[in-house]
């Protein structure tokens, strides 16, 4: 990606650099190539052909997200003829997908890139084929769905779980109009090589993958907005966004590949693992052990005063060092600053410390 | 040394590397992110070499996976130094201008030649060559550590051998490359920032230094102790003495994650007041006087700093139930009902602001500017222009010259014998995290792992009559829990490996609590056990998934 | 992601020889080869020989097969208490109808031997000449070295025989001017497009024929490695190919050749899904470029030619450029004509490239009943009407006509046949076969074939209102060849044979 030269696009004349395609170009201009099949995490595969596009010298169509420039390349992007493919090829897809009262294909809880395409083209009408895809029924894991009849095969859920999950649990299977994704044996998740990370329903772009825990899409029922957070489990620090409902966490997502850390993925913890948020077993008043040797329920102000006396009265009889705090590294920077303070200036002991090496 | 116990690189870089060099940690469990890198940087080309008894998830992918004995670490990095320096591919202009003390390097790793390496640490001395090699000749060959390497009774002599071989190639001040400990907690790099240990105020200020303590005393107008304090390893320890009378604990399990749980444990019997802020009832909350109940990290504000210094915004999305609040207030209501003055911080925000300008590493952070810099900011960020610093030491690397540090190998404090033959390695899988009081409450882990398990070799297991899924009982010097034996391809011979996540069956009862010099760490890592099979109660065997 | 120790291209014979795709054969091929069990079984299912496991009678489903009877043949067998599977066309047109029995046994049921041209010292593969063992273009070639031999190339005028017809020497140039020394020769022997068994035939006769051609393009472009994709259904072709190669040690020790079978995937004779097939994954074609010259087998430099035209070159060698040219009649060389359907001697002709269907059939004997319609190069030509019967049978006159030459297998049907049904066949053939892997082909496929059965059994031509359209988009969309010409069938029966698709 060094050398420098510039190339045709609809006309205008842009930068390009050696080994760009026509994707890595145009994204840095305002010309937009609809796309199904692509992820920037993932090789071009081509395979949707929604991208295609003109390209001077070349008889066929070709597709944006794979082709890659050479100087003084022309490459146009909308024309008669790419406006006929895509109108055909966009009710092909209908044609093979579950569809809505509108003639759509449907919305669902993971969004439908195909069914906002479609709505740029003229609808031909086209009689359904009746692909005889098979799903996994018996699938009992408790997080990832998959409805074949809302699978368009761009194989983002395979290409991610072997390129960037690297765990090779799906795969394409069968061919022509059975082609499908399967496990081996058609096994549950649970029982595969799956980690259940939920970046196949991350980057599935039909909804044919969901989330069996958060099956609805907010966003579409005038949800609140999702609020960005970091993850509380491991020391990468992925970046969240919470999806908030009745004030209560109803799913979590990852915001979009490229900007946070995390580049789009999130681990299974990461992306599953909140039902502990709103579980009953949390603590939800303050106890004092009583004379009975039992935890008793009782008010913030006698909790605090307990709290302060219990300290006070040991350091009062043994001195301050004869205290610690323990800290936490699943506290906030905020919560670690005040209990060392707590600690230093309450109490006058450098007895404070976390679980430092873990 | 070089610097903080922080990443001295970013975690996005990692996908530009030509070679990785993965040593005591199981990155694709503990750091599936991580990983994902690592797998990237793999798929676009880059070595990677994995240094793990285990041969975990990610040696599958190695292209050498150096399988060495527990605790044999300095013998492996020695030999690796003893190669890049007898075949003189160290880097002299790095050394000369950045270093001191190769010489001592020079003449300690002499003695250690990948011949007698092999015989001690298994891995075969053509691939230590191989290794050594690859990393010495690679720019952009970055090293990846965590508690593998740390907890060790020789911690730090292992971390210290892991710099020379940095240092001695010039591995340092390079994108992509550097010596990277992953941190194991969401906040773990954030709460020693913080200043969340004995020995350092916010901002790594040593307690001792006398300067520093004046600041501090000025801005939080009290007198301040001048010693350092107790780390948790002795912390835990002083309290089974009854030197440590109170225990205030946040948000921590320490009966389940502390070596050696029944001294802490007894400890805590023996102490006169324990505190326990937590959001769910665990194995140390038995112990307290007062619960206060704490609010969860989508329930408060705030700032986690991960493992590449970034400082990134954790915000409230709900409320937290019944009457439990953020933990930052019920801090400033215990410290005022304790006659401190604490400030009345109207929000997190104000806390973070006190905190950042106490410490000059993250003098430049804001609210304000983490709101607009939606990857964060990395620390260095000494002011409020500064853009954060991704990579450390990149443009004209240290201040000052980073000491080689000659080290030489130690046994593990605890090795195996006729009564406990085996040895006993613990550690994290990806579908819990530490004491499972979160990951257990959902259904993917829970039906992932149930329980807790033993990975045994098929040869050893052969030894004990096991089949895969039967009950064994585990016992070392310190305790006894019952576990399933998995059979696994994983482990080597004579060795088995345990998760720490399990509270009717914990890890730490097990291992050793006899901790590094330096750091206090204990040795989870090599322990030595018996097993014995429970007869009766045969459970259905579980598959290990990636086995 | 693969480890580096895994051995992906052995998976799919392990399945075989396990028996086929089952959860257990899965898992043990991935206890043997370090392959992931779901790529395993993802590439298993893509292949009809392994994705279900047990025996059963296959009964081919090509377009002669079906003019023959292949459907009341297929209803007898299943009567008589035995599992059928209808296939696509098996390759055996001339012999038609065909069957493999369930131990793989070819079990023809009309004619048993295959006419094919007396032998003649004017014909580049001389299917009926004598064998010859003593590779002497081989000995030859080495000696003119590279630039030589591809000049004579050049002069020659060869053609690629597998349907594309490109001029051979160019991908000859383009492989010897790679940076990569690494490089691979891989002959194309998965003939599957119905109405095609001439690489069949030189397998079985002229063997040494294509294993001279392969040992001088492995030897001018600098290669010990050698890889033959037959498909899976020649068994008898692969054994004979066996004994050639045992015959020729002597001769090909500088090599190392390597056959592999095909499992059931017409696809795989698409140049970039063999090359799929060959390291053991799924047979889906590959985006082109880069070309398999550039980047093929194992992504490295990889020449890849057709049977036949491997086998056209050691003549070449032999006789001179110029020779081989001037055996042309339109366009250069001899060429190796199948012929089915109603004629009296169906078979394999070898005759100048650019005879017309006339000549070709009086050589098989004359017409059956009167003439209707023509395929001219297997299924992916469509069908000409028999008003075309004195063009040029060349690369250049067929596809000015709007068809192809392809794979030279050319089906005659009588007015006994329905075009509407001969349509149907072929549709079928090509949704079977669609890899899958790209929408306009994956839909339009079975789009297009619905449509058609719905006029055969409704009558109304309303069924076609968008298969112009449809068409038209798999021509333009899809990834690969298959998916640019599946329509093709209907399309041109439609324009050649109006009065068959009106209301009725």
């Amino acid at each position: 990606m060094s050398d420098s030269f510039s190339i045709k696009l609809n006309g205008q004349t842009v930068d390009a650099f050696t080994g760009e395609t026509v994707f890595q170009v145009a994204a840095r201009t305002e010309v937009e190539i609809p796309s199904l099949c692509h992820d920037d995490r993932l090789a071009p595969a081509g395979a949707c052909r929604v991208c295609l596009v003109e390209v001077a010298g070349q008889r066929r169509l070709q597709p944006g997200c794979a082709w890659v420039v050479t100087p003084d390349m022309e490459i146009i992007t909308e024309s008669d003829r790419i406006a006929k493919h895509r109108k055909v090829l966009y009710n092909l897809y209908m044609a093979d997908h579950e569809l809505d009262d509108a003639g759509l294909p449907i919305e669902t809880g993971n969004g439908n890139q195909l069914r906002e395409l479609c709505k740029t083209v003229p609808a031909m009408n086209l009689e359904p084929v009746i692909a005889p895809r098979s799903g996994r029924p018996r699938d009992d894991n408790p997080y990832i769905q998959f409805d074949p009849e809302l699978c368009i095969l761009c194989a983002r859920c395979t290409r991610y779980c072997d390129e960037v999950e690297a765990v090779n649990a799906i795969t394409l299977s069968n061919r022509g109009g059975e082609t499908t994704i399967e496990t081996a044996g058609q096994r549950s998740l649970i029982d595969t090589t799956c980690e259940l990370c939920g970046g196949c329903i991350d980057t599935c772009p039909t909804g044919a993958l969901i989330e069996k825990k958060a099956p609805v899409n907010l966003v579409q029922l005038g949800g609140t907005e999702a609020v960005r957070s970091t993850c509380n489990f491991c020391g990468v620090g992925c970046q969240l966004d919470l999806h908030v409902q009745n004030d209560k966490l109803v799913k979590v997502t990852s915001p979009e590949p490229g900007e946070t850390l995390n580049d789009g993925n999130l681990c299974v913890k990461g992306r599953f693992a909140y039902d502990f948020v709103h579980h009953p077993d949390r603590i939800t008043q303050p106890l004092i052990r009583g004379e009975d040797g039992l935890l008793h329920r009782a008010t913030w102000e006698e909790a605090i005063k307990a709290t302060a006396d219990g300290l006070m009265k040991v350091r009062d009889k043994h001195g301050p060092d004869s205290l610690g705090f323990v800290s936490s590294s699943r506290c906030t920077g905020e919560e670690n600053y005040l209990m060392q303070k707590l600690s230093r200036a309450a109490f006058g002991t450098n007895n404070v410390h976390q679980c430092a090496a873990t | 040394m070089f610097g903080a116990g922080a990443m001295t690189n970013a975690i996005d870089e990692i996908r530009d590397s030509e070679m990785m060099f993965v040593i005591g940690s199981n990155t694709t469990e503990a750091h599936p992110i991580i990983a994902m890198e690592m797998k990237r940087a793999r798929q676009r080309g880059a070595k990677l070499v994995v240094a793990d008894p285990r041969k975990i998830w990610l040696a599958d992918m190695a292209d050498v996976h150096m399988q060495l004995k527990p605790g044999t670490d300095v013998w492996l990095l020695s030999a690796m130094a003893n190669v890049i320096i007898s075949e003189g591919l160290y880097d002299q202009a790095f050394i000369d201008e950045h270093t001191r003390g190769f010489d001592s390097i020079r003449q300690k790793v002499k003695s250690y030649t990948p011949e007698e390496a092999e015989q001690v640490t298994g891995v075969p001395a053509e691939d230590i060559r191989t290794v050594a090699r690859m990393y010495a000749t690679t720019k952009h060959a970055g090293i990846y550590y965590t508690l593998g390497i740390t907890e060790h009774t020789h911690g730090t002599d292992n971390v210290y051998s892991l710099a020379n071989l940095v240092l001695m190639t010039g591995h340092l001040g390079v994108r992509a490359a550097g010596m990277n400990p992953l941190r194991g907690q969401n906040n773990v790099q954030g709460a020693n920032d913080a200043g969340a240990t004995p020995i350092y105020y916010p901002g790594y200020q040593k307690v001792t230094d006398a300067n520093v303590r004046r600041k501090f005393e000025d801005a939080w107008g009290v007198s301040l102790s001048p010693d350092d304090g107790l780390n948790l390893n002795v912390m835990m320890k002083e309290m089974s003495k009854g030197n440590v009378k109170a225990l205030y604990v946040m948000g921590e399990d320490i009966v389940i994650s502390e070596p050696n749980v029944s001294r802490v444990e007894a400890g805590l019997n023996r102490c006169e007041f324990v505190v326990c802020q937590e959001i769910f009832h665990n194995e140390t909350t038995r112990f307290a006087d007062v619960v206060l109940p704490g609010a969860c990290f989508a329930e408060k504000d705030g700032v986690f700093t991960n493992s590449d210094r970034r400082v990134q915004r954790v915000r409230s999305a709900v409320s937290p139930p019944g009457q439990a609040r953020p933990d930052w207030q019920i801090l400033c209501d215990v410290a005022r009902a304790c006659g401190y003055p604490m400030p009345n911080y109207a929000h997190a925000g104000e806390v973070f602001a006190e905190y950042a300008s106490l410490s000059p590493n993250i003098a430049g952070i804001s609210y304000q500017r983490l709101d607009q810099n939606v990857a964060g900011l990395q620390w260095p960020c000494p002011d409020k222009n500064h853009p954060g610093t991704p990579t450390l030491h990149l443009n004209g690397p240290m201040i000052g010259r980073a000491e080689f540090q000659a080290v030489d190998y130690r046994p593990s404090a605890e090795l195996p014998d006729n009564e406990y033959p085996l040895i006993l390695s613990t550690g994290r899988t990806l579908y819990h995290y530490n004491s499972a009081t979160q990951t257990r409450r959902d259904p993917g882990p829970v039906a992932k792992q149930r329980g807790n398990f033993i990975e045994i070799s098929k040869r050893d297991a052969k030894i004990y009559g096991l089949e895969h899924g039967e009950r064994v009982r585990v016992s070392s010097r310190r305790g006894t829990v019952e576990a399933e034996a998995w059979i696994s391809p994983r482990v080597r011979f004579g060795c088995i490996w345990m998760p720490m996540h399990f509270a009717e069956s914990r890890a730490n009862l097990l291992t050793n609590d006899e901790g590094d010099a330096v750091t206090g760490t204990g040795e989870y890592k090599v322990c030595a056990v018996a097993i014995e099979k429970i007869k009766s109660n045969v459970a259905q065997p579980v598959e290990l998934a990636n086995s | 992601m693969l480890k580096p120790t895994a051995d992906r291209e052995r998976i799919i014979e392990l399945l075989e020889h396990e028996g086929g795709v089952t959860e257990a054969s899965v898992r043990k091929v991935a206890a043997q080869t370090g392959v992931p069990e779901a790529d395993i079984w993802g590439t298993g299912k893509f292949y009809t020989l392994i994705n279900t496991p047990g025996t059963r009678v296959r009964v081919c489903d090509g377009l002669t097969c079906q003019m023959f009877g292949a459907d009341e043949l297929a209803r007898q067998i299943t009567e008589s208490g035995k599992e059928v599977e209808r296939v696509s066309c098996l390759g055996q047109c001339d012999l038609a109808v065909a069957t493999l029995s369930e131990d793989m046994e070819l079990v023809t049921y009309t004619k048993k031997e295959t006419n094919i041209s007396p032998a003649s010292d004017d014909l580049a593969i001389n299917l009926a000449g004598e064998v010859d063992l003593g590779y002497s273009a081989l000995a030859k070639a080495r000696l003119m070295g590279a630039d030589a031999v591809i000049e004579q190339l050049k002069i020659s005028g060869l053609q690629g025989r597998g349907g594309a017809g490109f001029p051979a020497h160019f991908k000859w140039t383009s492989l010897i001017n790679q940076a990569e020394t690494e490089r691979y020769v891989v002959c194309n022997a998965d003939e599957a497009e119905p109405g095609t068994f001439k690489d069949r035939e030189t397998m079985l006769r002229q063997p040494h024929k294509m294993l001279e051609g392969l040992a001088i393009a492995a030897a001018l472009i600098g290669t010990r490695e050698i890889y033959i994709y037959i498909r899976g259904e020649y068994v008898n072709e692969v054994a004979a190919l066996e004994v050639a190669i045992d015959e020729a040690k002597g001769q090909l020790e500088d090599f190392n050749v390597t056959i592999v079978r095909g499992h059931g995937a017409y696809i795989c004779g698409e140049e970039t899904a063999l090359l799929e097939s060959l390291e053991g994954k799924r047979g889906m074609p590959r985006l082109k470029p880069p070309f398999p010259t550039e980047s093929g087998f194992r992504s490295k430099p990889t020449l890849i030619h057709n049977v036949e035209t491997i086998a056209c070159v050691p003549s070449i060698v032999h006789h001179g450029g110029q020779w081989f040219h001037d055996l042309g009649r339109t366009e250069a060389g001899s060429k190796l004509y199948c012929i089915s359907g109603h004629v009296n001697q169906p078979g394999v002709y070898e005759l100048p490239l650019g005879v017309t269907l006339d000549e070709l059939v009086e050589q098989a004997g004359g017409y059956v009943g009167t003439p209707l319609a023509f395929s001219p190069g297997g299924a992916s030509s469509g069908f000409l009407p028999i008003s075309q019967r004195t063009l040029p049978l060349d690369y250049k006159s067929l596809a000015a006509a709007g068809s192809m030459m392809g794979s030279a297998g050319i089906v005659v049907l009588n007015d006994t046949v329905d075009m509407a049904r001969a349509a149907d066949w072929q549709l079928k053939f090509f949704e079977r076969e669609s890899c899958g892997q790209c929408a306009p082909c994956r839909i339009g496929t079975q789009f297009i074939r619905r449509q058609n059965e719905k006029y055969i059994q409704l009558g109304d031509p309303a069924t076609f209102e968008h298969t112009e359209d449809v068409a038209w988009e798999m021509e333009e969309g899809s990834i690969c060849g298959l998916g640019m010409i599946a329509a093709k069938p209907l399309t041109s029966a439609r324009e050649h044979f109006p009065e068959h698709f009106k209301t009725r």
